[in-house]
């Protein structure tokens, strides 16, 4: 059988680090090939040579057997190569139908609806996406964005489609019904290369292929590998994936939130009446999908925004509309979700950094300087305690891969914050290994009488982590749940705004 | 195939290269345009060499013209280095001979330990005002302080222009208008160097000044909020910095800098209120500064080219034939090729070999 795509002794270097390293790769058609790394395993430098974003330095991809050119996204839809991004490119205020046909229209000034329209809603049908063509891109769920990013490729007569983490922001059910439509894309012989993290759907893949610092360590057929073995091979070592919770109880109430309400810029409501505590030795963990008011609650708790109703208590004082500063003093520590603009400057050094937010400190002044080697040894001490690669503590942070600049975050918090912590997307991003370093920090922090604020859109970091869940959909919290007593298909049922059903 | 790839580390012999071959080129080009005027042009670099350095007269004269352009230099570093693009020094250094001549009315009669102090710190209260205003539109408003500042610059020296004409501080000989002040009296000169006329000790005022912003920057809390806001604004807020304060702070500093150029112009060199001798102060700082990399010493170096540009271009005019408009021109060369070599400076230049 000739492959549908095959990529042979792919190298590409960047600023003399290389990316992908004599890299060997093929695609059947029909198959999904899941491409599976931890990050910076050089998984999205193969698509984007295969799409044509960077031109490898030495190798020669071959589609249908036949030798070709991709120096441009161009040529790789000429050469029916489509690509879904994890962050859509969609013009929010066009129509389905207008997102897809603008700038992909290939010949001509008129744009042609009615003949688009018509090729389109056969797509639509043969393999059964069910999406208004004249809605407006902002009334559809992320989910179905994701479909018209997809309907975008096949309208471009993709016969080989890279998938780049698809379900990132997708609920469980979603994700289901995207996996369903990929089934349906293989059965009319599409190929499939799907780049993701997460082990349940490479699962779902005929092959996989792991990624380790750039090269290929194995192409094997799914069914005939266990999510352990890919671990093992992606990691390069054994990762106990449950890290071990002991049983405590939750001592005094240190956060209570009643009635949070809060408004966003054009006046819309993006936390409505909110209510929940945590006590000292407890993670209370927030589910929900990217976007349905987990920023803005975490926002409001650590003091950036305002919130229009409601109260927020630390430690019995009421602490709503405090400034940033003032909750700091107070022993609130924050892991923002964005960690290199929240967190993070990334032009200061990791020891600047590691200061950042207490640089007036009388413990890193001397006088109305301040003290560079106190600061300094406390990065020494940081780097050696916190495990962050870095060559010094002179290293600036946005140098430094996501694991370890959130290890910078998660050093400078915990070394400033008492009582609690509030950690929004902790994991989101990094590698299995450093997963599991910051959960083990997390219950570190619990076992030390922290009270704990945990956000997560990976329900496996909640069910190990938190003591409770509570669920956010659409700005408010549809329930909170014991993870011991609840499955994470009910959880979803409340991340898609379904309410508790009977269950106290 | 050449290609360009940006650098992960600069290097400093990179730097160094790249910077030294744009004041080669800045060299060429001016060296073409002096050809294209006419003019005989290793006679007319001779002379703009010998008035610059060529004698301590000439010295004196450099370090005067560069004392006003490193202080509205510095005024661009402290600023900039915020990403807060002040335009305003112009109007500052305007607002700071104001001041200062108005301080110079009130303290008049008290000595001078007590009397120049007190001028320049009227001066610097001029320059202030007028910056406080641009960063309470900013922080009360969101005006932004581009422009903001650019109209503040007219109203300072529009008010200038009216206080000098028909206003209370215009000079009149009889019926005539000379568009300046009356002379200040002798004891509100600033006391000279060296037993020379022209040099003032103000000249002294931006090397002190330069020094305690490189400290300020490097060294204090203040600093470090300060480079923090220029790059990740957002990060600092959530880490408790108060931008509006800090935003007010560095509109402050900056504007005090620039009114300082504008006062020190008033009592070292014309001794009487002109907008001539101030006018394009401001501006040529934000070059100044630029070229300075936006650092305080840079921005000395850099004070001290332009300063002997202008100086050696007085010498230069004597020789006739070479356009005023020269010295501009140099700067504007200087200013785009520095610019270029800063990006150059960041990459690298790669050999790719194509299959």
């Amino acid at each position: 059988m000739t492959t549908a795509l095959r990529v042979e002794g792919l190298t590409k270097r960047f600023a003399g680090m290389i990316a992908n390293d004599d890299v060997n790769f093929d695609l059947l058609p029909g198959e999904i090939h899941c491409l599976f790394g931890e990050n910076g395993a050089g998984k999205s430098t193969l698509s984007s040579c295969i799409f044509g974003f960077y031109r490898p330095d030495r190798g020669q991809i071959f589609v249908s057997g036949e030798p070709v050119h991709v120096g441009s996204p161009i040529d790789a839809i000429r050469h029916g190569i489509g690509m879904v991004h994890q962050h859509f490119v969609l013009v929010p205020e066009f129509t389905v139908l207008e997102n897809i046909i603008v700038g992909t229209q290939r010949s001509g000034i008129g744009l042609k609806a009615a003949d688009a329209r018509k090729k389109l809603s056969r797509i639509c049908e043969s393999y059964g996406i069910v999406v208004d063509l004249d809605a407006y891109v902002w009334q559809l769920p992320v989910g179905r964005q994701q479909w018209v990013e997809i309907l975008k490729a096949l309208y471009l007569d993709a016969r080989i489609l890279i998938l780049d983490e698809p379900t990132a922001v997708l609920t469980p059910g979603e994700s289901r019904i995207l996996f369903n439509i990929i089934g349906e894309m293989c059965a009319r012989g599409l190929s499939i290369i799907l780049i993701t993290h997460k082990l349940a759907e490479v699962m779902q893949s005929n092959r996989v292929t792991v990624l380790r610092k750039g090269r290929v360590v194995a192409t094997l057929k799914t069914s005939e590998t266990s999510p352990d073995e890919l671990v093992r091979l992606m990691v390069g070592r054994d990762v106990s994936f449950s890290v071990a919770k002991p049983a405590l109880a939750p001592g005094e109430e240190v956060l209570a939130v009643e009635g949070l309400t809060a408004r966003g810029h054009w006046g819309e409501t993006v936390l409505n009446n909110i209510s929940f505590s945590v006590a000292r030795h407890e993670i209370l963990g927030i589910a929900g999908v990217a976007g349905n008011g987990q920023k803005e609650l975490f926002e409001v708790l650590c003091g950036v925004r305002k919130p229009d109703a409601g109260a927020i208590r630390l430690r019995g004082e009421d602490v709503a509309g405090l400034t940033p500063r003032a909750l700091m003093d107070r022993g609130v520590g924050h892991i923002p979700d964005d960690r290199f603009r929240e967190g993070l400057v990334p032009e200061f050094s990791i020891a600047e950094n590691l200061v950042l937010g207490w640089q007036r400190s009388p413990k890193y002044r001397t006088g109305l300087m301040m003290d560079r080697r106190a600061i300094a040894d406390l990065a020494r001490d940081m780097i050696a305690q916190y495990q962050i690669a870095a060559r010094d503590e002179t290293v600036a942070a946005g140098k430094l891969s996501g694991g370890n600049a959130q290890k910078v975050i998660i050093a400078r918090e915990f070394l400033h914050a008492s009582g609690l912590i509030l950690a929004n997307q902790p994991t989101r991003g990094l590698d299995v290994g450093v997963i599991e370093y910051v959960q083990r920090q997390l219950l570190k922090k619990r076992g030390e009488g922290f009270a704990i604020v945990l956000a997560s859109e990976e329900l496996s970091d909640l069910f190990s982590l938190a003591d409770r869940i509570a669920v956010m959909f659409k700005g408010e919290i549809m329930g909170i749940v014991d993870p011991r007593t609840t499955t994470i298909a009910e959880v979803g049922v409340l991340m898609a705004g379904g309410r508790e059903g009977g269950r106290s | 195939m050449i290609q360009f790839e940006r650098r992960t580390e600069t290097s400093g012999v990179w730097t160094t290269i790249s910077f030294a071959v744009a004041s080669l080129a800045g060299l060429a080009a001016t060296a073409v345009l002096l050809a294209s005027t006419g003019a005989d042009v290793l006679q007319v670099f001779g002379a703009l060499v010998k008035g610059a350095v060529g004698s301590p007269k000439a010295l004196a004269t450099t370090l005067v013209k560069a004392t006003p352009l490193i202080l509205t230099g510095l005024a661009t570093v402290v600023a900039f280095r915020a990403q807060i693009w002040s335009i305003g020094q112009e109007g500052q250094v305007f607002a700071g001979a104001m001041g200062g001549y108005l301080g110079a009315q009130l303290l008049a009669g008290l000595p001078a330990l007590l009397f120049f102090p007190g001028v320049l710190a009227f001066g610097i209260a001029g320059g202030m005002a007028v910056a406080w205003l641009s960063a309470l539109l900013r922080n009360r408003f969101g005006v932004n302080e581009i422009i903001s500042t650019v109209m503040l610059n007219y109203l300072a020296v529009y008010l200038l222009s009216w206080l000098l004409q028909g206003g209370p501080w215009g000079e009149t000989g009889g019926t005539i208008s000379y568009h300046q002040s009356p002379m200040l009296p002798d004891a509100a000169f600033l006391p000279a160097l060296m037993g020379s006329s022209r040099l003032h000790a103000g000249v002294l005022l931006p090397f002190l000044a330069a020094a305690i912003c490189a400290l300020v920057m490097a060294r204090t809390p203040l600093g470090f909020e300060i480079r923090g806001l220029g790059y990740n604004p957002e990060a600092l807020r959530h880490k408790g910095v108060n931008i509006g304060r800090t935003v007010t702070l560095i509109m402050l500093s900056s504007g005090a800098l620039a009114a300082l150029a504008g006062a020190i112009e008033l009592f070292g060199v014309t001794h009487r209120l002109r907008a001539d001798n101030l006018i394009g102060l401001g501006y040529a700082g934000i070059i100044v500064g630029m070229i300075g990399g936006l650092s305080a010493w840079g921005t000395v170096l850099a004070g001290l080219f332009f300063g002997a540009l202008a100086s050696g271009a007085v010498y230069m005019r004597v020789l006739g034939d070479v356009p005023a408009a020269l010295v501009p021109a140099i700067q504007g060369i200087t200013l785009f090729l520095f610019l270029c070599a800063g990006v150059l400076a960041r990459y690298r230049i790669v050999r790719v070999v194509v299959q």
